[in-house]
């Protein structure tokens, strides 16, 4: 099974198509990586889907990249298990 | 249910790009039943095609969108007196079946995924008990 850092790239990586070995996971969405708040919103979407979790929409400014994209939903993620 | 007069007050379209007719159901974040009645006046017929009049699908995909604004707009309190921009950013329907003139288009809208400003939803057009199109589509309204 695939851990949760490597699930969350390759779905990125399907949104904002990218392959996944060119995402750095320090790359700014928005500066670096040509991401518009539409695909911010379906990255969060995909996330939520993907693990049954609720992200709030507060959390959306702060997808800013990879590291804090997994960051949030291993949180959200955690909250869930908890 | 919403007639065309309360439509026009959301919506900025106007002649002849207005692709609603009627809000049938509004349940606010939950989901939104919107009505086209689809008559052979529509000027595109004349040539979409010649003799084989048929509904384009980008219009189809144009009264989702003014349908998704519609549930926005009823489920987000924050929105109503504000003078708005909407944008489509996405989309992704299938076609099953043509729509030609004297269907009633009936297009339900349900979100996937709706923030203050923006959201994902899930689109179906029906006519009678037919699906017609669906998909998904994603839009967002911004502040002028």
């Amino acid at each position: 099974m695939q851990d949760i850092d490597t699930e969350i790239k390759d779905l990125i990586a399907v949104i904002i198509e990218k392959d996944p070995a060119d995402l750095d996971p320090s790359a700014r969405f928005v500066e670096d990586l040509g991401v518009d708040s539409m695909m911010a919103l379906e990255i969060l979407a995909a996330i939520e889907k993907k693990y049954k979790i609720s992200i709030p929409e507060e959390k959306l400014s702060q997808l800013t990249n990879l590291n804090d994209t997994i960051k949030i939903a291993k949180e959200y993620l955690a909250q869930k298990n908890a | 249910m919403l007639n065309i007069e309360d439509i026009r007050k959301v919506l900025p379209h106007r002649f002849p790009f207005l692709l609603i007719d009627r809000i049938v159901e509004l349940d606010p974040n939950v989901k939104v039943v919107a009505l086209k009645n689809v008559s052979y006046n529509e000027d595109y017929f004349s040539g979409h095609f010649p003799g084989q009049p048929v509904m384009p699908g980008v219009l189809i995909i144009e009264a989702m969108a003014q349908a998704s604004i519609m549930l926005l707009y009823g489920s987000k309190n924050k929105l109503e007196g504000k003078k708005l921009a909407y944008y489509l950013g996405s989309t992704k329907i299938r076609f099953s079946y043509p729509v030609t003139p004297g269907d009633q288009l009936m297009i339900t809208i349900e979100p996937v995924k709706m923030v203050s400003m923006a959201g994902i939803v899930k689109a179906t057009a029906r006519v009678g008990d037919k699906e017609v199109a669906s998909g998904e589509l994603s839009f967002a309204a911004k502040e002028l």
